[in-house]
């Protein structure tokens, strides 16, 4: 069942196009890694996606419906859920109030305290301003918000990038776990070969267009996206 | 030492004032982005609105409330009619609106109601002592509007959703939208809010001293000043800083004289500016 149909996007920030025709689907509970060079456009992808590019043309579909001109609030409340890759807490919330902000939760109350249960490390710190969390906790603060609509969509760009070595592999296993709670992902990650590990298929972009596009094994197999694109083996 | 005491009291009412303006300026500069040059205006129409309420009802209550209700309609007409259709361009173009907003407002109160001071028409209250120091029932009075005003304001922002979420888009706006929060929501809010804070202070201005087209205009820059010296977009550093401007006018004007008073505002703005742009209590990480 498809979810996602990203179909001839283009689009950009100002006369110039970032995106320049790009196609992609992604089903229900697939983990789907977006990788390329640093440039190549994921991040202008994921603002499209969720609304916050400034130009685009082509079409996205979620669940069937044509939300291309869908404000970002409005494709929040549909169920996609979003983590920038910079700037993705209020820093003058406490932790809990980044939490609470979020509009369409039914049982928000609830859901926090679920949140709390699977980020203790947040609980603890409930009370402090976000501004004052590690990147670590930012991050964790920033996942826990974007599941706070139980989302059906996640778009994360580069959520590895900001953390600890350590904290990496706990991260990813976190992402793995998304589709059981009834999530896709698009995972936009520099660290490609660990991404696409966990991923059931993953798509390469290059200069605003995917360049290749396959399944994880095959992606991780092929010498042309390992040697370009994936960064050498280690 | 009772003349100084007296002095710090005037200093306490007049510094709520410019405490509320300068309020009113930081929620629209942290929320919407620029500065407000209406905000003075508007004021002026609070003023108005009160003494046509007074007058109306013969209670000053009342006159007040619809004072602070005018502020409230006008912040959000300028939004509606004007500051909404601009979003999105340059804060110079915002700026320039509200001047021209300030304008019109000046103009129309100067053309219906006349350029000649007004006073309230209150009964003249003794004032009362204490060892000597005078208080008048009446600054009392406003000063516990200006008090009741500003925890209503406070508890608005950091006690309800709506308070919530404008500091969320203050801190964030395109964050803000990802969290599913509608900006024209929040703007509305915002507008009332402030709109309401500016027509109060007006309130409290004008029943202080008079009523005339230019009072609020005269209040902008020590509205600025506090608003900078606090630390442009926070509403307690606004607060503070508008006491802090209040009672130092007042306790200089024997030294400097009366003339010269408003200018201290202006140096105060100049040293915040060059010396420590954040102010008292501006926040790094707010600086994008
Ligand atoms: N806010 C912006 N305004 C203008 N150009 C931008 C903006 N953000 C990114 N770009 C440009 O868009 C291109 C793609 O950037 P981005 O999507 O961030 O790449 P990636 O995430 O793949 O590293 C780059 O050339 C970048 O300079
Ligand atoms: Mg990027």
């Amino acid at each position: 069942m498809t979810l996602l149909a990203v179909e001839h996007l283009s689009g950009g920030y100002g006369e110039v196009d970032i995106l320049t025709g790009i196609d992609l689907v992604l089903a229900r509970g697939e983990i789907l890694t977006v990788a390329g060079t640093n440039g190549a456009g994921k991040s202008t992808l994921a603002k499209a996606l969720v609304g916050l590019l400034p130009r685009v043309s082509g079409r996205i579909l979620f669940e069937g419906e044509d939300i291309t001109a869908a404000p970002t609030e409005a494709r929040a409340r549909l169920g996609i859920g979003y983590v920038p890759q910079v700037a993705n807490v209020f820093p003058s919330l406490s932790v809990v109030e980044n939490l609470e902000v979020v509009e369409g939760v039914a049982a928000p109350r609830a859901r926090i305290a679920e949140l709390f249960d699977t980020f203790p490390a947040l609980a603890q710190r409930r009370r402090a301003r976000a501004g004052s969390l590690s990147g670590g906790e930012r991050q964790m603060l920033a996942f826990a918000r974007a599941l706070m609509t139980r989302p059906r969509l996640m778009v994360l760009d580069e959520p590895t990038a900001a953390l600890a070595p350590a904290l990496v592999a706990e991260a990813f296993a976190r992402i793995r776990g998304l589709p059981a709670l009834g999530a896709a992902v698009l995972l936009i990650e520099q660290r490609a070969r660990q991404a696409l590990a966990i991923s059931d298929r993953g798509a390469v972009l290059d200069g605003g267009r995917v360049a290749l596009e396959g399944t994880a094994q095959t992606l991780l197999a092929d010498d042309r996206a390992a040697a370009l694109y994936l960064g050498q083996a280690h | 030492m009772v003349f100084w005491v007296e002095l710090l009291i005037a200093g306490v009412v007049s510094g709520l004032v410019i405490g509320l303006v300068a309020l009113a300026i930081t929620l629209v500069f942290g929320i919407a982005r620029f500065p407000n040059a209406a905000t003075g205006d508007t004021m002026t129409l609070g003023a108005y609105g009160a003494l046509a309420g007074h007058a109306a009802t013969g209670s000053l209550l009342l006159g007040g409330a619809l004072g602070a209700l005018g502020g409230a309609v006008t912040g959000l007409a300028a939004y509606a009619l004007v500051f909404r259709r601009l979003s999105g361009r340059s804060t110079v173009a915002l700026l320039v609106a509200s001047i021209g907003i300030g304008f019109i407002l000046r103009a129309g109160l100067a053309l219906a109601f006349g350029h000649t001071q007004q006073v309230f028409q209150a009964p003249l209250v003794r004032p009362w002592r204490f060892e000597g120091v005078r208080i008048h029932p009446n600054d009392l009075r406003l000063a516990a509007t200006a008090a009741f005003a500003l925890a209503v304001v406070f508890a608005t922002l950091y006690l309800t959703p709506i308070g919530r979420r404008m500091r969320a888009v203050a801190d964030d706006p395109a964050l803000a939208r990802v969290c599913g929060i509608s900006p024209v929501r929040v703007m509305v809010a915002l507008w009332l809010l402030a709109g309401a804070v500016a027509g109060i202070a007006g309130v409290i201005l004008g029943m202080r001293t008079v009523v005339a087209p230019e009072i609020g205009w005269d209040m902008l820059l020590p509205g600025f000043a506090a608003a900078i010296l606090g630390g442009i977009g926070s509403p307690v550093g606004a607060v503070v800083a508008g006491l802090i401007i209040g009672i130092a006018q007042e306790m200089a004007t024997p030294v400097v004289g009366f003339t010269y008073k408003i200018a201290l505002a202006f140096v105060v703005m100049l040293f915040v500016l060059l010396v420590r742009p954040r102010g008292l209590f501006g926040r790094v990480e707010g600086v994008r």
